[in-house]
């Protein structure tokens, strides 16, 4: 058997490198109408490889999170930097799955218009953002450097809600799903 | 087409010629129990190290009993004084198989690694610390016999032309003789065990349990300071409790034992106890809730900011005029009725296919030709 690290560091290089594939994808993907016809003739297979590298990398997220909650030293959340870590992962995880459901429920017609373009290609990229931030933490925790180290991000300081704020975030979460699958009248 | 693949060619080599081939980790990767090579992990690419000009050496003492804690110490001389090492990882080793090579499988137990653990690897930093460095560690032989040692290094440069580059360097062997000890002599019992770390602020009481030992002394120390001794007492035979002050930051105090007893006196080696910050004992219930809520959240908000404007079937029925299309076209009378689905082939003529039609052009344009607007049909 392998240890709860080795199979941690396994699964957040896929993690990582299937969200970096898509956030290039997705970025991609909005700006193609802007490129010349060749590239813009690239969109749909753009397409394509933004959600299925997006779909990748969630499926390895949870492993990635468990091996990481697992092979902690001094417990869960001993840190703040492993708070933060479980913030932007599960942040970042529940864009991506809104990002695969978007695309689902609209087909290609997701890069129609203007408007749905730019919510899926920024939140795309936002998901993959949100994932890359969380390698950066783990990269500091354990290594003391990271990609990310020139943005001198604060990962030592948990912006931790009160619990009736968070109540309440999750009870907006609940209502925009409701909302979002409510069938059209 | 071939100036294309040139160009995703010349890209592809850019990027290849844009990397580094291997790098050392400025930040290190932390102590542990780690192979000669980290299994490749302590620096990018273990096939790219560079050779280290510091020089290594392993200091035991002249006898090493079985079953007793043991100090050995590995200095690394030359820092700083070919390259600008900055962080130096150290390794004591059993062999230089690069697998398998801790002093753990060779009959070895590591009690301290004199920074709180207990692994075989430690990174020092080389700020200060003149031209050498000397780390110590303590160990435990299982057994009698003659048993190898080696010390290694990585570190990497921080300036000058070789900065990023890995290197790597492995001392010859050092032959440990691990002899029985004497009989009566007054030792630690074989179960002994050592507690490495403390939190800051906490006074610790440690308890020793020795064999053939008429009387303990206990000295200990401060990093550079004077060697104090503390009161011993024996709680029951062979059993002695003595208590380390607290420290007030975090720091590393040594204590060592001398036994006494009909046998020689015994010295164990400086045993370290480091005084660490205490982890933030938090409750994660509230950072799972948060964590949970915003990716509802931001689930929820993509998927409601996405959600289709009406569904596929009624822009279908909005746009979709076959049926009054095909009605108006064939006046009526071949439209099948109002939810009546129409055949996909048109029905064929009492005399017949057109002359000339075969059935693949009468099932495309068979509805045309009936229509009279195509191939000169019957309306």
């Amino acid at each position: 058997m392998i240890s709860s690290n080795t199979f941690h560091v396994v699964t957040t290089e896929l993690v990582v490198g299937s969200f970096s594939l898509a956030g290039v994808a997705f970025l991609f993907c909005l700006l193609s109408p802007r490129l010349p016809l060749f590239f813009s003739e690239k969109q749909t297979a753009s397409d394509s490889v933004a959600h299925a590298a997006l779909l990748f990398g969630l499926a390895a997220t949870p492993f990635a999170i468990l091996s990481g909650l697992s092979s902690a030293p001094g417990g869960e959340m001993s840190s703040a930097l492993l708070a933060n870590k479980m913030l932007f992962s599960l942040s970042g995880a529940g864009l991506a799955l809104g990002v695969l459901v978007s695309r689902w429920r609209n087909g290609i017609e997701v890069w129609a218009t203007a408007r749905s373009s730019l919510i899926q290609g920024l939140s795309g990229a936002g998901a993959t953002g949100l994932m890359l931030l969380t390698a950066s933490a783990g990269g500091t925790f354990t290594r003391g450097e990271s990609l990310l180290d020139w943005l001198h991000l604060p990962y030592n300081e948990v912006l931790l809600m009160p619990t009736f704020l968070s109540i309440g975030l999750l009870l907006l979460g609940i209502a925009c799903t409701a909302v979002a699958f409510r069938p059209s009248s | 087409m071939f100036a294309r693949q040139f160009k995703v060619l010349l890209l592809l080599l850019v990027l290849i010629a844009s990397t580094t081939f291997g790098s050392a980790e400025p930040g290190g990767n932390g102590d542990g129990m780690r192979d000669m090579q980290c299994g490749g992990a302590c620096h990018g690419d273990a096939g790219q190290n560079a050779s280290s000009s510091l020089t290594l050496s392993i200091q035991y003492p002249q006898q090493v009993w079985v079953g007793q804690p043991t100090e050995i110490t590995v200095e690394v001389s030359g820092v700083d004084v070919s390259h600008d090492e900055d962080l130096v990882g150290i390794f004591l080793l059993s062999s230089t198989n690069a697998n398998a090579d801790t002093p753990l499988t060779d009959g070895w137990e590591i009690l301290s690694d004199g920074r709180g653990g207990t692994g075989n690897y430690v990174e020092r930093s080389t700020d200060g610390t003149g031209t050498s460095i000397v780390h110590t560690w303590v160990v435990r032989a299982e057994s009698v016999g003659v048993r190898n040692l080696y010390a290694s290094v990585h570190h990497g440069d921080a300036t000058g032309s070789s900065q990023g580059r890995p290197f790597f360097g492995v001392s010859t062997a050092f032959p440990v003789e691990v002899e029985p000890l004497p009989e009566n002599a007054p030792r630690l019992a074989q179960e002994f065990t050592v507690e490495v770390t403390r939190d800051v602020g906490d006074d610790i009481e440690l308890e020793l349990t020795t064999e053939f030992t008429d009387a303990v002394v206990i000295e200990w120390r401060t990093e550079d300071g004077a060697t104090m001794q503390i009161d011993v007492n024996e709680s029951e035979e062979d059993q002695w409790k003595f208590t380390l002050p607290a420290s007030l930051k975090p720091s590393t105090v040594e204590w060592r034992a001398i036994l006494s007893g009909e046998g020689p006196e015994q010295t164990t080696p400086w045993f370290a106890m480091v005084a660490q910050v205490p982890a933030e004992n938090t409750d994660s219930a509230p950072i799972y809730l948060q964590g949970i809520a915003m990716a509802l959240l931001l689930f929820g908000a993509v998927v409601a900011l996405q959600k289709p404007r009406a569904p596929v079937d009624d822009k279908v029925k909005i746009y979709d005029n076959t049926e009054h299309v095909a009605a108006s076209i064939s006046g009526g009378h071949s439209a099948p009725d109002e939810g009546q689905e129409r055949p996909e082939v048109a029905p064929i003529p009492e005399g017949g296919l057109p002359e000339g039609w075969t059935d693949e052009q009468w099932a495309w344009y068979g509805y045309e030709y009936l229509a009279g607007t195509y191939g000169g049909g019957q309306a």
